[in-house]
């Protein structure tokens, strides 16, 4: 079994603090989200500071799996948007921050990113006192193309040590998409009828940032609200279709599933049709049309019919 | 009542209840997540984790139809759900912090109104509870008052004993029924040591000082600081053995529908959300407070017990790391 060295990691939380420290101290933001450690061992929980004094608090780790993005959207109406603030980002949260500001949801000139040089994080934090292997490491870190973010307006040193590890995403998506729609209907009604509505994946997407979700809507109503298997079925595909040439693919959807819905294999299948039909995916460039948001003669429209 | 089983004919006794038509639901493998669901037979049955749901579900159901309606004409039928139709059940192998939860939402769903398919589903099902062998860091039982093997909510209890098999102790007429109904594949008690119990780390929380400090810090900056990380879902309260709030919609055509009940969780910004338009828990911390106030104040004025039973499965499954019992363990340090 392949270990993942993480020793950087301790010199990357020393340089967390300092930075983290000097940029409120000296009032280049007013705040910074990040990491600080939680009463379990190993683990981690988001964390916004707005004193120089509690910059010590912070840290990276391999439990650092959150994607922070969200704390900065206008769903989270708790974090002050006033000033400058400071953000800590791993290079896959980095690509949902930019897709945040191609939508016209963040400015970069309000952001100071600290970007993380990473080697990858856990996939699952119910027991995070786990060595960070290639079989507990996080599947996207595996299809990862930044563990070094550019960009930034600070990055620690480090260099992020990534094996070449087997991709599990895009062979699962093989897996599925050889099956007859039959087999395949029958995998996902499967994994639907566990959906107990919690919207953990919702709630933790930077893309969903409606005000309203159009599925709390109860007038009229427009996706069934209970947990069966009509009102399931539907919140899943409306999810994927609405994040298709959005997601960053941060997979917070499908870690966060108590029910264990292997939710981000919607997303990536969406991502590769996006890549196939227009050639468009997620990156570090600020992409202020998406492909499903704009018309161009040159799409394909041989499904019209 | 205390008699010795062996695990063959524990597994006998499942299959034999199975067989002659009895609904058994014990922890089982469902697309790779264990959950306590019908069994097909004693084979499926897992032993060694606590389901990632709690056992509530047996009474109070994720979703359940309540009744339904259809339009003749010019006048509405309505036909009630009977519950007398709800079928007996066997809920085998029940962790103590999910059977020590059934009496705390018997409190409530018999207060004022007697909720009829709580307390049917409820009368109609025999509850197997089976000590806690182990633990991990997220395991607080002890700490709110409940023992790895407490007997609180099981008609039988069995405990596992190291040379196999199962010291079983009845804890009600139902257990006692069970038991002498299949008399035969039970012995007398011998003198094998049980297993281990399970030992939860965390310190033990005194209950009246946390009660103490929420009686009177509703209005306290440490909310914000304890809550503004929630994002909002509704995963703790969906996977508490212990949480009982639902919400009820009505679903279908103008010709015809169901009303049902779902369940809800207060951390939902729709939870509180008023016709007009305003919402008094306007924020994620007001909606956190709320959790917290539920579990450790407001039910016991209520009914004098606390709404948590230590079970860990919010704090292994909350996507932002929110550890209740680190939060409620702070707060008994508060003067």
């Amino acid at each position: 079994m392949t270990m993942i060295d993480t020793t950087s990691y301790t010199l990357i939380s020393e340089a967390i603090k300092t930075e983290a420290k000097r940029i409120l101290t000296d009032g280049t933001v007013t705040a910074v989200v990040g990491y600080a450690a939680a009463r379990r061992k190993g683990s981690v929980q988001p964390i916004v500071i707005t004193t120089p004094e509690d910059a010590d608090k912070l840290l990276f780790s391999k439990g650092a799996v959150n994607n922070l993005a969200v704390y900065l959207t206008k769903a989270k109406k708790e974090i002050p948007k006033t000033g400058r603030i400071g953000i800590v980002v791993k290079g896959c949260d980095l690509k949902a921050l930019v897709g945040l500001m191609g939508e016209s949801q963040l400015k970069r000139e309000n952001l100071y990113l600290i970007g993380i040089p990473c080697s990858g994080v856990l996939g699952s934090i119910i027991q995070p006192d786990t060595e960070l292997t290639e079989d507990t490491i996080a599947p996207k870190c595996l299809e990862c193309d930044v563990h070094m973010p550019t960009g930034c307006d600070f990055i620690p040193q480090g260099a992020p040590i990534t094996p070449e590890l087997e991709k599990k995403y895009a062979a699962e998506i093989a897996r599925l998409e050889a099956l007859t729609p039959a087999e395949r209907w029958s995998y996902w009604k499967e994994q639907f009828s566990k959906c107990i509505k919690c919207y953990a994946c919702r709630q933790v997407c930077p893309f969903c940032f409606c005000e309203q979700c159009l599925c709390d809507r109860n007038k009229p109503q427009m996706v069934e609200s209970t947990p069966r298997p009509a009102g399931n079925f539907a919140w899943h595909v409306i999810r994927a279709m609405h994040l298709a040439g959005r997601c960053a693919g941060c997979a917070e959807c499908e870690r966060v599933c108590p029910m264990d819905i292997p939710l981000n294999l919607l997303n990536r299948k969406m991502a590769k049709e996006l890549k196939e039909l227009y050639d468009h995916e997620a990156g570090l460039e600020i992409n202020e049309k998406g492909p499903l948001s704009m018309f161009n003669e040159k799409d394909d429209q041989s499904f019209i019919k | 009542m205390q008699k010795f089983i062996t695990e063959q004919n524990f597994n006998t006794l499942i299959d034999r209840l199975i067989g002659a038509g009895k609904r058994v639901v014990a922890p089982k493998l469902n697309a790779g997540t264990v959950l306590y669901e019908p069994l097909s037979g004693s084979g499926e049955m897992v032993l060694d984790q606590l389901p990632r749901r709690s056992g509530k579900e047996a009474f109070f159901p994720l979703c359940e139809d309540i009744v339904s309606y259809e339009k003749e004409g010019q006048k509405v039928k309505l036909t009630d759900i009977d519950p007398a139709l709800f079928p007996e059940t066997l809920l085998v192998a029940v962790r103590p912090c999910d059977t020590a939860a059934i009496p705390v939402l018997d409190a409530v769903f018999s207060w004022d109104y007697k909720d009829q398919f709580f307390l049917e589903r409820r009368n109609k099902t025999t509850i197997i509870g089976l000590a806690c062998t182990s633990s991990d860091d997220a395991c607080f039982c002890t700490a709110v008052g409940i023992s790895p093997d407490d007997r609180r909510g099981s008609d039988l209890f069995m405990t596992q004993l190291e040379g196999g098999g199962y010291l079983c102790e009845t804890h009600s007429e139902k257990g006692e029924a069970l038991l002498t109904a299949h008399a035969e594949l039970f012995t007398e008690p011998n003198s094998q040591k049980a297993k281990p119990l399970a030992k939860p780390e965390v310190e033990k929380v005194d209950l009246q000082k946390v009660k103490a400090w929420l009686d009177n810090n509703f209005e306290d900056p440490a909310w914000d600081s304890i809550a503004t990380r929630c994002v909002g879902c509704g995963a703790c309260a969906f996977v508490c053995p212990a949480c009982h709030c639902f919400d009820i919609v009505d679903e279908g055509t103008e010709k015809s529908g169901k009303r049902r009940k779902n369940w809800d969780a207060c951390g939902f910004w729709k939870f509180t959300h008023h016709a007009s338009g305003h919402n008094p828990r306007d924020g994620q911390p007001k909606r956190y407070r709320n959790r917290i106030m539920h579990k450790f104040k407001y039910y016991d004025d209520k009914f004098g017990q606390t709404l948590c039973t230590g079970c860990g499965r919010c704090i292994r499954l909350c996507p932002v790391g929110i550890d209740i019992a680190e939060i409620v363990g702070d707060i008994s340090r508060k003067n």
